[in-house]
């Protein structure tokens, strides 16, 4: 299916099937077959590695925001040594923007779980963990309740459905910080460690969770497995964009008439989202600004936008990342310092403190940027919050600070005079 | 051999090394912070940053790629590495500082914002003068700051345990501290609490940092975060001098070094050895500057009509060489003491010998259950194993308590008997006992006779530990009768070297009126008549590994070359005569 075609797609992560959360309605509409064909049905699936070929061909890019295919980051697991290796699947989205993994807890938990085990199977997997955003509480509980059901129905634990497979499932919540959806420090932070993200290499692939071998996934990610499985790789790949296909959760918020999350194939032109999909600007406003994938990545300005589409490539055009398709919209009153400083704030708020460039450069650009927006700042100030930026990418463990550098760089040079207009008219004597 | 390219210079090396862990021994030097030796490699300071490339090989050939020039093809790191996480690998470039503007940049960079939120507050911080990011910023630093907004405000003066005060807005979250906590001392009992820049180390909710190695953070944390709650504004380093000794609190016999400062000892610090105690000791030891300076027995003392009145030492000397007259040799018993140093306990057994006493005796001190198989011992002496190697007779503490009472003289060196509950003060005032002291005790309170004999901190003497390993001591400050810039024993300091006579702080008070214990027995020998003489410790040493089997080849030149020795047991326990 084009992305052209959007409007006659059917949605497959989230079906408008009323109690699809409830596992007994989610087995009447062919839930878990996956699953059971793939431990059942020796002909068709000779073994785990089949599974991970079948979703490599598939190329489901990573929905967390790396875009990384997820069937070749499961090829990266090293062969099976007989003790515990780790599936990690990683809820904890927090990133301004982007609030599309709820939504799969809230209408279709047993879909991730479906990924989540035919995953661990593929990987041989001997105990999966979902680590979720603690602020979800409600979430959190639903999931705990479709993981024992699955637990009572034998889909998860010793020798599901009577193969030789076993595999054990934990629902871990987050305490409130946001870096602990950086894979690594959610492994330290389900240690129960402080969450500091490690320093790589050792890959969790080599040494995760409790030094052993790791994967760590996206919910949306493993929620596609189950589909890939059902309808092969190449029904998948047909979908949306060419380099990054399948169906994609959008996440529109700000100034729209509709927004919300929409399940949609990748690929489709950020102005039909805005203007079809998510039923326009609110207020009949002209749109300003688009950040296109949660708040780390870069901003797009209108006269940016036309012909640029919802995918890794199109969007690199205009110098900014699909991330995880967590849009935000801003119309033309929005006013950009002090959406930049809110945003500065967030990173702020949210540094680990682990790396010297990120705990004192996030501070720093949020105080300038507060003092360019009480109208104390200077000229001078905007270079400075460049050179910072300058000085924080790329230098630190995790990619945070980068994060945190990458709003402050593109809004600046993507808007310099609204900066310029808010500074003071300093003047200083020239010798 | 696998070589590696360091600013175009080329190293060969063997074995398994941290780039930045061998560019600091090759001599060179990159600024870090967060990295330390001993402890796991966090990489957060991000200040070690070099850049590293890798040459290309040609993958069937095996053979490096070269360019037009005949030079090899390099793949750089796209980004800049922190050197003290990336190993070494064969034929690696690496471009540090010195020769590369971008990595000079980051460096420089990094410690501005390190220096956003430290409080720069120098002139009044404990660390200033050995403050590693004082010494980095002067070198790697901005030239300014560029700072002009607030800093961000921590506990400040926060009594973090008994020994230890922590400053959480010097700090810079190196968490040097929190891992000692974790990974030596294994207490855990630091944690770096809250997130971002607010973040700084503290302690759970309700406890305290009561560590027994809990002042080593204080010595590994790189800036005045952490300060010592004894020492903190008492001297500045560049006043005092630094003299590398041995820990005599327990038998680990930690390597340290002594701070010196108008002859008073004010603070103790471990000194690296890897095999015995590392870069770590015990809090315990670092206590013991005290025995140095206070409560020193100055000027001989004697028991007349009950009463210990102080006396000449010209009386002493007399007193105790007629008193030995008196006596048939056999009537005396000398006491040796774990206590003291090699050579003490050896000129005792010289004397002895010489008199035709019987040899010398002495009694462990052990506390059973008191060390942790880390740095504290169940040995409370020092030298335990020297008192052995040199054959002394070890007796158990009852049946030394059966000789000291059954003899009629008793000559007891620098060991408190009383005190640790060997012999009763009874039984020390029936013979007449000359009690050779460093502090007053409750053993030299009861003795006719006390010499102040002089401490590890006032000569130079060797001291053997539960392992057997032989080290020796420095003198560090000045007694009455010696003076640092003529005394080849004593260790030179900054002042000594650069400064005037006036330079060094010099009050007469802080001197003891004592004397090694060998002197006063020279003088004591020559005054009986016997073959006896020595100047120095290291004299007695020279003897003693001529003469007795088990300090063969031990020296103060080679104990120094060599971190210490380790005897070799021999079952020749017969001395030379």
């Amino acid at each position: 299916m084009s992305s052209a075609d959007w409007k006659n797609y059917e949605r497959v992560l989230i079906p408008d099937i009323d109690g699809l959360e409830k596992i007994d309605v989610y087995e009447e509409n062919g839930g878990y077959s996956a699953f059971k064909e793939v431990l059942t049905d020796k002909k068709k699936w000779e073994g785990p590695k089949s599974v991970v070929d079948e979703v490599k061909a598939a190329n489901i890019r990573g929905r967390g925001g790396a875009g990384f295919n997820a069937g070749l980051k499961w090829s990266f697991m090293p062969p099976s040594d007989g003790g515990p290796r780790y599936l990690a699947c990683n809820g904890d989205e927090s990133e301004p923007g982007t609030f599309k993994d709820r939504k799969i807890f809230e209408y279709n938990p047993h879909l991730f779980i479906e990924g989540a085990l035919i995953a661990a199977y593929a990987m041989e997997v001997t105990a999966i963990y979902v680590y979720i955003r603690g602020e979800y509480k409600v979430y959190i509980d639903m999931m705990e309740k479709a993981v024992q059901d699955a637990y009572d129905k034998g889909f998860i634990g010793e020798n599901i459905m009577g193969s030789d497979y076993s595999v054990d499932f934990y629902v871990h919540s987050g305490a409130g910080a946001y870096i602990c959806g950086e894979e690594t420090s959610m492994l330290e932070s389900l240690e129960g460690k402080r969450g500091y993200p490690r320093v790589k290499p050792p890959f969790p692939a080599q040494k995760g969770l409790w030094g052993r071998p790791t994967t760590i996934n996206n919910i949306e990610t493993l929620a596609h497995v189950p589909n890939v499985i059902n309808r092969g790789a190449d029904w998948f790949s047909s979908i949306g964009a060419e380099n990054h296909p399948g169906p994609i959760l959008y996440g529109i918020s700000g100034h729209v008439n509709r927004p919300g999350v929409y399940e949609l194939p990748t690929g489709i032109p950020v102005l039909t989202l805005i203007n079809e999909v998510a039923g326009g600007m609110r207020n009949g406003k002209e749109l300003k600004a688009v950040i296109p994938g949660g708040s780390s990545t870069p901003i797009v300005r209108a006269d940016q936008l036309d012909g640029i589409t919802m995918d890794s490539d199109s969007l690199r055009e205009v110098g900014t990342m699909l991330g995880t398709a967590g849009m935000v919209v801003m119309d033309e009153d929005t006013d950009m310092v002090d959406m930049l400083w809110r945003i500065s704030h967030f990173y702020h708020h949210e540094s680990c403190g682990q790396c010297t460039p990120c705990r004192d450069g996030t501070g720093w650009l949020e105080k300038i940027l507060l003092r360019i927006k009480n109208g104390d700042g200077e000229i001078k100030d905007l270079d400075l919050l460049l050179d910072i930026t300058t000085q924080m990418e790329g230098r630190t463990i995790c990619a945070l600070a980068d994060a945190a550098a990458w709003p402050v760089r593109h809004t600046i040079t993507r808007f310099r005079d609204e900066f310029e207009a808010r500074c003071k008219k300093s003047v200083h004597a020239i010798a | 051999m696998p070589e590696v390219f360091i600013d175009g210079k080329r190293y060969e090396y063997e074995g398994d090394h941290q780039l930045l862990q061998f560019i600091l021994d090759q001599g060179l030097e990159v600024p870090f912070f967060c990295y330390h030796p001993s402890m796991s490699i966090p990489a957060n300071c991000r200040q070690c940053m070099v850049k590293v490339g890798q040459p290309v090989k040609d993958r069937e050939s095996g053979e490096y790629e070269l360019d037009e020039n005949g030079d090899r093809v390099i793949r750089w790191f796209p980004k800049l590495q922190t050197s003290c996480n990336i190993k070494v690998a064969d034929g690696m470039v690496v471009h540090t500082q010195e020769t590369d503007e971008l990595v000079e940049r980051a460096q420089k960079d990094t410690l501005e914002f390190i220096l956003a939120n430290h409080p720069l507050d120098c002139p009044i911080c404990d660390q200033a003068g050995e403050c590693p990011l004082q010494i980095q910023t002067y070198k790697y630093g901005p030239e300014g700051s560029r700072f002009e907004v607030k800093k961000v405000h921590k506990p400040k003066r926060v009594q973090l345990g008994p020994r230890v005060i922590l400053d959480a807005e010097r700090c810079i979250n190196c968490t040097r501290c929190v891992r000692f906590t974790d990974e030596i001392s294994e207490t855990h009992q630091l944690t770096i609490v809250s997130r971002g820049d607010k973040n700084y180390p503290t302690t759970a909710p309700g406890t305290e940092f009561d560590d027994n190695y809990s002042l080593n953070t204080v010595d590994i944390c790189p800036v005045g975060a952490l300060t010592s709650a004894d020492f903190r504004f008492k001297a500045r380093v560049w006043e005092m001098n630094q003299t590398p000794s041995i820990d005599i609190t327990n038998g680990k016999g930690t390597n340290i070094d002594l701070w010196t400062r108008d002859n008073l000892v004010l603070r103790i610090t471990p000194r690296f050895n890897e095999d015995v105690n590392d870069h770590w000791m015990p809090d315990e030891g670092r206590e013991a500057y005290r025995v140095f300076n206070e409560n020193r027995v100055s000027k001989p003392a004697q028991n007349l009509d009950g009463e210990q009145v102080k006396s000449s030492w010209n009386n002493a000397l007399l007193t105790l060489a007629e008193k030995i007259e008196e006596h048939d040799g056999k009537e005396v018993l000398f006491v040796g003491s774990p206590h003291a140093s090699v050579e003490e306990n050896y000129v005792l057994m010289s004397v002895a010998n010489l008199l035709g006493a019987k040899n010398p005796v002495f009694t462990p001190h052990i506390e059973e259950g008191y060390g942790d198989g880390f740095l504290l011992t169940d040995d409370q002496a020092p030298n335990t194993n020297g008192c052995r190697a040199l054959g002394l007779d070890e007796l158990s503490a009852a049946d030394l308590k059966k000789e000291i009472t059954g003899a009629k003289m008793v000559v007891l060196l620098n060991d408190q008997l009383v005190d640790r509950n060997v012999v009763s003060a009874k039984d020390i005032e029936t013979p007449f006992t000359t009690v050779f002291a460093t502090n007053h005790s409750e053993t030299s309170k009861v003795a006719d006779l006390v010499i102040p004999i002089t401490t590890a901190a006032e000569h130079a003497a060797s001291y053997v530990n539960v392992d057997n390993r032989a080290q020796r001591t420095v003198a560090a400050k000045e007694t009455k009768y010696t003076n640092r810039r003529l005394d080849i024993e004593m260790s030179e300091g900054r002042l000594d070297r650069y400064g005037t006579s006036f330079d060094n702080w010099v009050t007469e008070d802080n001197k003891v009126d004592c004397m090694p214990f060998w002197n006063f027995t020279s003088q004591l020998a020559d005054r009986l008549g016997l073959d006896l003489s020595y100047d120095t410790g290291r004299d007695v040493m020279n003897e003693i590994s001529e003469k007795v089997p088990a300090f063969k080849g031990v020296s103060y030149s080679e104990m120094d070359a060599n971190s210490g020795i380790v005897l070799e047991e021999t079952s020749d326990k017969t001395v030379k005569s």
